[in-house]
């Protein structure tokens, strides 16, 4: 295991201007794979690029520097200068061993997230190895420490609450919904505002599938952009910032337009065209079209109106740079009065959009930002606190893989090899021993240790040759499938612990 | 058997004691919240059995008293519970019914302690097909208004916390708002249909009540009966017209389950009391 390492950067250690110089795309990791698979220095390899980290697990050839391998080959694929790649050398760290294990562990298990607990780590993992695998740089050791990982991200996400809750405004307001509403389909969403905060609620409203979206401005045209463009969404591309990865943070890593700050709320919440296009523009927005409702639909409204809009409406998020209450009591109280349905109405402007009053109807369940920010604090305190639980499965499973990797080591699988044969030569005898004289039996004890001998004997050397002079992976293999061929792990009583089933890859 | 019967009787409200634990700690320590319970379907069973044999030695079927109905409601409503948790896969209010299951049953076992197995039925009961006609469809609004009194009660709660913007345990523990709305209205719809039957049929049983033909006299007992169980259908009337003509909101229903269900309850400790 003192082999495998890991070297990487990540949130922890690198702002963001350093982390975007080695954020690679799928294609830009393919090519980098396919240059160590063709090279000497690493036996097997694989990246995980995501917004928050950029890590290279490696099995390297002795004497091999996983290190520079990662710096001259980044550096080749982005054509960019390895030297001015990284000023500060301290922005790496490294990993070997056991160590590196647990902080893959760690990593799929969402552990070492930016958002503790979060659900997406653990697919990136899972594409990550997959493109190793296209490219051949994951060889029996990468694919055994992958599925083990896969498991832990799974054990901990199934036996811990370490994911439970939203820990994100606009997920918090999904959550809410949730509490009240029994399924979004169907339901029909009313924005106000065409700010990137209206937006990141539609995309995570849409996710969670909500069937129809009016989408109300002061200007008509921005309201009917954005209804446009939640029909044509796509995917980002995987490695770049937005909504698509939680791991970079509820915004994707831009700017939040949450933000505690009332001026910058009110500046990201009504003009969508004067936003950065990085990370907050539907274009980087998480959702192809098969991730939308199959049968969404959407409409642009003026705010003159939005008072029947509102009554149609199953759930109203509202975020416009307004310094008025848009939605107001005495326009709306005598018809919401009648609602004989539950009305959730979300408030994420500052100054607040929706007078206070239309809280006190009845079926009308209004939030404002900070039951948004209170609901997400108790979430992630939650988590903090399944972190130990957490941990604890992280070190369970080290140990487990640990046992089961020096279960494939050389010595025990040829002792075991030994003893099993020795087991059967001693049954057949004493079972057919007695149909032969005390000579006979004498002369068939010595053939048949001679025969077991000459049996073992090809696949001893072979095991010796690949602990000497073969990669680790070859040597796993090799006392792999003998232990496998001869059922050896039904014999050895130190528990080398169970394998993990094999994932379907994304 | 009236060893058995004695046994079975005292066990039936510690089975459900045990269950309402276990689902308790699904509650409040979120375990095992997803699944089913092997625990509810055995309980039910000697529930069943238990009234099998009651059946048996009485030589009549356990609709006859105030205790036997508790007992049969008892039943029904964890059969119906458990129908909900095989459909759902959620446990996460089964504390609830079962506590309402747990106090009926013990309110039948302290009731039917002591009593012999060979105790003879009512006149009425024994003899008359309308009794019949009477108790069963009242047995079913019985358990469907009681289910629905214990999710109106978690609708209520619910909408309080939510509205108020508590993020407590109910927040974390309850399906959500609008099912536990659907479902006080599907099961109160049902109770009152049932309860329209069983309140048509008992005029009837009211002047066929002896072998002879000759109307039953109006004792307390009844007179207790006709006013609860008249106040009852009015109220269960009124919400349910109010949300089909009127719309009313589901919370309004659900006030309207409990209450309900408080006077139907009136009603039978009425009818044990004047017993």
């Amino acid at each position: 295991m003192q082999r495998l390492s890991v070297i990487g950067l990540s949130h922890r250690t690198a702002p963001v201007a350093m982390r975007e110089r080695f954020a690679l795309s799928p294609e830009q990791t393919a090519r980098l794979l396919a240059r160590l698979h063709a090279g000497p220095a690493l036996e097997e390899a694989l990246l995980l690029s995501t917004c928050n980290r950029t890590e290279l697990y490696a099995v390297a050839a002795p004497h091999a520097d996983p290190a520079d391998c990662l710096l001259q080959n980044v550096a080749r694929v982005k054509a960019a200068d390895a030297a001015s790649l990284v000023p500060d050398p301290a922005v790496f760290y490294r990993r070997a061993g056991a160590d590196a294990v647990r902080h893959l562990f760690r990593v799929a298990a969402s552990l070492d997230s930016q958002i503790v607990g979060e659900r997406e780590i653990l697919g990136q993992v899972k594409r990550a190895y997959r493109l190793a695998v296209e490219a051949r740089t994951a060889g029996f050791f990468i694919n055994k420490l992958l599925h083990w990982a896969f498991r832990v991200g799974k054990r901990v996400q199934a036996e811990t609450d370490l994911g439970r809750g939203s820990a994100g405004v606009a997920p918090a307001a999904v959550e809410l919904a949730a509490h009240i509403f029994s399924s979004l389909a169907g339901k029909t969403v009313l924005l106000v505002g065409a700010g990137a905060t209206a937006e990141n609620a539609a995309r995570a409203l849409l996710r969670a599938g909500a069937g129809h979206l009016i989408v109300a401005n002061r200007t008509l045209y921005r309201a009917e952009e954005l209804a446009q463009q939640l029909r044509e969404t796509r995917n980002p591309e995987p490695g770049q910032c937005g909504m698509r990865s939680a791991e970079c943070g509820v915004n994707g890593g831009a700017p939040g337009p949450f933000s505690r700050d009332p001026t910058r709320a009110s500046q990201r919440s009504g003009d969508a065209a004067s936003q950065s296009s990085k990370g907050s523009g539907l274009r980087g927005a998480g959702l192809t079209r098969a991730e939308l409702a199959t049968d969404v639909t959407t409409e642009a409204i003026g705010l003159e109106d939005l008072a029947p809009a509102v009554m149609r409406a199953d759930l109203v998020i509202t975020s416009t740079a307004s310094d008025e209450p848009v939605l107001k009591y005495e326009d709306l109280a005598p018809t919401l009065v009648r609602l004989d349905h539950p009305l959730v109405i979300i408030d994420i402007a500052v100054p607040r959009d929706v007078d206070l009053r239309i809280g006190r109807v009845p079926n009308v369940f209004l939030y404002n930002l900070d039951d948004l920010d209170r609901l997400v604090a108790r979430n992630i305190e939650r988590r903090l606190k399944e972190i130990p639980r957490a941990e604890a499965i992280v070190d369970y499973e080290v140990g487990r893989f640990q046992r089961w990797l020096d279960s494939r080591e050389v010595v025990p699988t040829i002792r075991l090899l030994q003893e099993h044969f020795a087991r059967l030569r001693t049954e057949e005898l004493r079972q057919h021993g007695p149909a032969f004289t005390s000579t006979e039996r004498e002369q068939l004890a010595r053939f048949t240790e001679h025969l077991c001998g000459r049996i073992l004997h090809g696949p001893i050397a072979l095991l010796r040759e690949s602990a000497e002079t073969g990669s680790l992976s070859e040597g796993l293999a090799i006392a792999d499938a003998i232990r496998r061929m001869f059922n050896l792990d039904a014999l050895d009583d130190t528990d080398p612990g169970d394998e993990p089933p094999s994932e379907d890859l994304p | 058997m009236a060893t058995l019967l004695t046994v079975l009787n005292a066990l039936l409200p510690l089975l459900y004691l045990a269950l309402l634990v276990d689902y308790g700690a699904t509650f409040f320590l979120q375990r095992r919240v997803r699944g089913r319970s092997p625990w509810l379907v055995g309980c039910i069973a000697v529930h069943a059995a238990f009234l099998v044999l009651w059946t048996i030695q009485a030589r009549r079927p356990p609709v006859a008293n105030s205790e036997d109905i508790l007992s049969v409601v008892a039943l029904a409503t964890a059969a119906l519970y458990l129908a909900v948790e095989l459909k759902s896969r959620d446990r996460r209010t089964g504390a609830f019914v079962l506590l309402l299951v747990f106090f009926f049953q013990y309110a039948a076992s302290i009731l039917l302690a002591g009593k012999s197995g060979g105790a003879e039925a009512p006149a009425e009961v024994k003899r008359s097909v309308w009794g019949g006609l009477h108790v069963m469809p009242a047995l079913v609004a019985y358990t469907a208004l009681g289910f629905a009194a214990v999710y109106g009660l978690l609708h209520i709660l619910a909408q309080r916390e939510l509205r108020g913007r508590r993020y407590g345990l109910l927040f974390d523990r309850l399906p959500p708002l609008e099912s536990l709305g659907r479902m006080t209205w599907h099961v109160l719809l049902v109770g009152f249909v049932f309860m329209t039957i069983s309140i048509a049929v008992s005029p009837l049983l009211f002047w066929h009540g002896q072998a002879g033909g000759a109307a039953e006299a109006v004792t307390a007992k009844v007179l207790a009966k006709i006013i609860t169980g008249s106040v009852a259908w009015v109220l269960y009337a009124a919400a349910v017209l109010g949300r089909w003509l009127g719309k009313w909101s589901p919370v309004r229903v659900s006030w309207i389950a409990v209450i309900g269900f408080v006077v139907v309850m009136a009603l039978i400790v009425a009818s044990v009391l004047l017993s």
